[in-house]
């Protein structure tokens, strides 16, 4: 893959009107769409937890499960060959093609194909190919890629499509969809018919008796697998499964999840060599056809003994990780790898391709976790997209301006500390530059939808020693509070009223001084050695603490401290322990408080004058599971009267450094997420994170001023009597 | 006709069909644009068929499945009085691409999909039931199983090779705009029988 210029792929899908509606309708019909089609089953959860069972055990036995499946199909009477990427492939097919005599081909959707771009070679080869599939049949004539794995031409409309019609039969084709559906069916039926081999590819194969299933709506993979004499299977290995009943764990999940179909219309088991009637030499003759099997390696088996990536083996490729990505559905798939898209098309690219591939666009995986919510096979997306990052920079290193910031200021809290500070009374030197893009506090370029937060006159950590003051004189409980940067530094108002809020509920709060960045924008950039050691600093610091409670008012930093510290030091028994005894005192903000709120009866719904709203945070609600806790404090919040806003829990687009590499992207989200609160008619919208606060606090002050945000602590703050 | 198992019905014997299941056979079905009839006998089916022909001026059918149901060949008798059918494998072969209707049998119907199971190993059942615009099915009414989960039992025990699956309403497409349109390759109608008491 050459270079390319994400950042101009992205600015002109921005201005594809058509690209842009499509989506757009086809993000917000989804879950809906998939819940009816969910509407009859007992339970998504125990059918995602049997697929990624099997699936699991599928990887783990990949090589018997593969020499198994070869055996049924040549027992039954088929060829099957073993490809360790498309080179060898190609040369196999030829063979097959030499042999048969074959000039006409007709092909049914297959992922592996794409690939492998074989198609191109088998026109430079000569021969007649036509793929049969609608969407990938005008894709093909108009030398387009598929922007998604189940719906390839989702980009495009119907005027569109009816110039690649006519462009390819030489007809003015009008643009009405039934006409063109049918003119479709008639030329390619002549293709049908005089087709010498059809390629199918396969969307499982099932080793006990080397039978395949192919899935499909329009039924082209019927007529490509019944009319051509001969036929070419091409197979993945991660296709592979191990007994026919296996079949049904994959089928209740894909079409529901895929196409929100409760069953695709038709699906198709083959198995070995199957009758052909037609004429030969004059006669009408019927005879076996000829099956020819090809399994795809092509990266597939070093990911399977991948202690990590082998996960990917649980894709059954319906694509519904694509449905409900936030980046996806703003800027469709195209600018992701040619043929995988989305974030699992991120890692397909990272493991088949390279990882300088994946590189390219592994920023497009902004962490939401929307997609870990939905996938049949409960694959973790951004983990691994995150341990693909990670190696990339083990290989090739950081940049440099990441390189200094990370590893020199980063690392000695009083530099990184200090040059804070002057950003606050300069402002200007730091705002411009690379330098600022990788600070944790994303407050770079003003960009035209957003103002950005400046930096406190007074850091939080220089105004404890006059809140502790107001430490309750016998308090129940003794807690530190981990600020982390942010609050620290640009919101340190809502740092005072998690204070505040805390000695409330009879707790004596401290704040240990050494305290630095939780490290969040470090392992995101994939650098863990100096994340380890940021890690180290911030365990001292609050082990010398001494409370029964950490608390962090920001989910990113609880989620660190919490889980990730731990999976820093898996080889580092020492400071495993210390991380994990630290990990079981962290506690989130909202969700403490309202334990405490509960046990002292002081939640009760009131409806209050002024209309507030919730927007999730991503890292609370997915990572942390916390969605309840926020909404049960708000709507027992005095003066207040709580509603729910539409798509609570989408992402606001800041995430991180990608809120200002992709600035334009990320104003597509916030936007979207502008409006819904627009629409809810609160005079206030709350968040629990203060990464979203600043986003959304910078769409409001730039699109509606007349909206306030607050964080839940200042919230609860504000009800308490000094 | 060759099959990929003669024993079907011992397997969904088995404790996996219930006439409970019909009426979820029967929502899904529809919801997937299935032409459902519900017949008490064969015979019943001929005034449909006969009134189908009519309307959409079919002049020849293929028609398989006769060979293994005398009741089935009786109504295939029957239509040759309004128009041609061709029930021998090779003229199907022949003629497959031309003719207006095929007629076919079902195993039996899945009711959390709306889905029938088709026994496909012979050629002359796959062309017919996928080239025309018209594929007519007949199925047991009474050969109804709960969940695919059930349904992929019963093939663990008779898939052992050929070519079998599952057919959920006619062929469709939403490739252009998402806008549902029916037969693009295979049949626009699918139009099922379910007959009472069938053997
Ligand atoms: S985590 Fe969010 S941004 Fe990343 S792939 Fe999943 S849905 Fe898309
Ligand atoms: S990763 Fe999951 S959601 Fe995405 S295509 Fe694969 S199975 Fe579907």
């Amino acid at each position: 893959m050459a270079n390319r210029n994400i950042k101009v792929e992205i600015k002109e899908k921005l201005h594809d009107g058509t690209l842009r509606s499509n989506l757009e309708r086809f993000s917000e019909q989804y879950p809906t769409a998939r819940a009816k089609a969910y509407a009859n089953v007992e339970s998504i959860e125990a059918l995602r937890d049997d697929l990624k069972d099997m699936k699991s055990y599928a990887v783990a036995h990949i090589e018997e499960l593969a020499d198994e499946f070869q055996a049924s199909l040549e027992k039954r009477g088929a060829k099957v060959f073993r490809a360790k990427d498309g080179d060898q492939l190609k040369q196999q097919l030829m063979e097959i093609c030499r042999e048969n005599g074959v000039h006409n081909i007709v092909k049914s959707k297959s992922m592996a194909t794409e690939e492998i771009k074989l198609n191109d070679y088998l026109e430079q080869q000569g021969l007649h190919v036509k793929e049969t599939d609608l969407g990938e049949w005008m894709l093909s004539v108009a030398g387009q890629h598929p922007s998604h794995m189940v719906m390839p031409a989702i980009h495009l409309n119907r005027k569109q499509c009816a110039k690649f019609f006519s462009d390819e039969l030489k007809e003015d084709i009008p643009s009405d969809i039934p006409f063109m559906v049918q003119t479709a069916r008639r030329v390619m039926r002549e293709e049908f018919l005089k087709a010498d081999m059809g390629i199918s590819g396969a969307n499982f194969g099932i080793a006990e008796n080397g039978a395949i299933g192919l899935v499909t709506n329009e039924g082209n993979a019927r007529i490509v697998t019944t009319l051509p004499p001969v036929h070419v299977i091409i197979i993945g290995y991660e296709k592979l499964i191990p007994k026919v009943s296996d079949a049904s764990k994959i089928m209740r999940l894909l079409p529901r999840n895929g196409t929100c179909q409760r069953m695709v219309s038709y699906l198709t088991l083959i198995d070995g060599p199957t009758p052909i009637i037609h004429e030969k030499n004059g006669k009408m003759v019927e005879e076996n056809k000829k099956v020819y099997a090809i399994l795809l390696d092509n990266g597939r088996l070093k990911a399977a003994h991948d202690p990590v990536m082998k996960e990917v083996y649980q894709c059954v490729r319906c694509a519904s990780c694509l449905n409900v990505c936030p980046i996806w559905s703003t800027v469709g798939g195209n600018v992701y790898g040619h043929i995988y898209s989305g974030g699992i098309g991120a890692i397909l690219t990272g493991l088949l391709n390279s990882l300088d591939d994946f590189a390219q666009f592994s920023d497009l995986c902004i962490g939401c976790r929307r997609c870990t919510t939905v996938c049949p096979g409960k694959i973790n997306i951004p983990d691994l997209i995150q341990e693909l990052r990670n190696r990339r920079v083990a290989q090739k290193g950081l940049s440099l301006p990441e390189k200094l910031i990370f590893q020199k200021i980063m690392t000695n809290r009083k530099l990184f500390h200090t040059l804070l500070r002057t950003a606050s009374i300069g402002q200007k030197p730091v705002k411009s530059g690379k330098f600022i893009r990788n600070l944790p506090l994303f407050f770079a370029k003003m960009t035209e939808g957003r103002s950005l937060p400046t930096i406190a006159d007074k850091p939080f950590r220089d105004r404890t020693n006059d809140l502790f003051k107001h430490n309750p004189a016998s308090p129940k409980m003794k807690v530190a509070f981990f600020s982390g940067c942010n609050l620290d530094f640009v919101f340190p108002q809502t740092g005072e009223s998690v204070v505040k809020v805390l000695q409330d509920i009879g707790a004596e709060v401290v704040y240990p001084q050494d305290q630095n960045c939780c490290g969040k924008p470090v392992i995101g950039a994939g650098d863990l050695d100096t994340a380890r050691k940021l890690a180290k600093k911030n365990i001292e610091a609050l082990e010398s603490a001494n409370a029964d409670y950490i608390i962090a008012a920001c989910p990113t930093c609880a989620e660190t401290l919490e889980k990730t510290y731990k999976e820093l030091f898996v080889h580092d028994p020492a400071w495993l322990k210390r991380a994990d005894n630290l990990s079981k005192k962290i506690r989130e903000f909202t969700s403490f408080v309202e334990q405490a709120y509960e046990k002292d009866k002081r939640l009760k719904v009131t409806h209050g004058k002024e209309k507030i709203t919730y927007h999730d945070s991503c890292h609370m609600r997915r990572s942390l599971g916390i969605y309840k806790e926020p909404r049960k404090l708000l709507e027992s919040a005095a003066g207040y009267d709580y509603v729910e806003m539409n798509g609570a829990d989408q992402c606001c687009g800041m995430a991180g450094s990608f809120g200002m590499k992709y600035a334009d992207l990320s104003v597509q989200l916030l936007n979207r997420k502008l409006h819904n609160i627009k629409e809810s008619g609160a005079q206030t919208i709350a968040v629990a994170c203060p990464a979203c606060m600043m986003q959304i606090g910078g769409g409001l002050d730039k699109n509606a001023p007349e909206i306030k945000i607050k964080h839940i602590a200042d919230v609860l703050a504000e009800n308490l009597s000094d | 006709m060759r099959r990929v198992s003669h024993e079907w019905q011992k397997y969904l014997q088995k404790g996996f069909i219930d006439k409970k299941y019909w009426d979820g056979f029967k929502e899904n079905a529809q919801a997937a644009s299935v032409e459902l009839k519900e017949v008490k006998s064969y015979e019943d089916a001929i005034p449909v068929i006969e009134g189908i022909i009519e309307d959409v001026k079919a002049s020849s059918i293929a028609a398989v499945g006769g060979d293994e149901s005398e009741k089935l060949n009786n109504i295939y008798k029957n239509l040759e009085q309004n128009c041609k059918v061709y029930t021998d494998k090779f003229d199907i072969a022949k003629n497959a691409p031309t003719v207006d209707i095929g007629i076919s049998v079902a195993e039996f119907g899945v009711s959390e999909t709306g889905s029938v199971c088709v026994d496909n190993y012979s050629y002359e059942a796959r062309v017919t039931t996928m080239l025309p615009p018209i594929n007519i099915v007949f199925m047991n009414k009474n050969n109804v199983v709960n969940t695919m989960t059930d349904a992929f039992a019963i093939l663990e025990n008779v898939f052992d090779k050929g070519y079998t699956g599952f057919v959920t309403g006619p062929s469709r497409t939403s490739d252009i705009e998402r806008v549902l349109t029916l037969g693009v390759h295979g049949p626009s109608r699918l139009i099922l029988f379910a007959v009472d008491g069938m053997e």
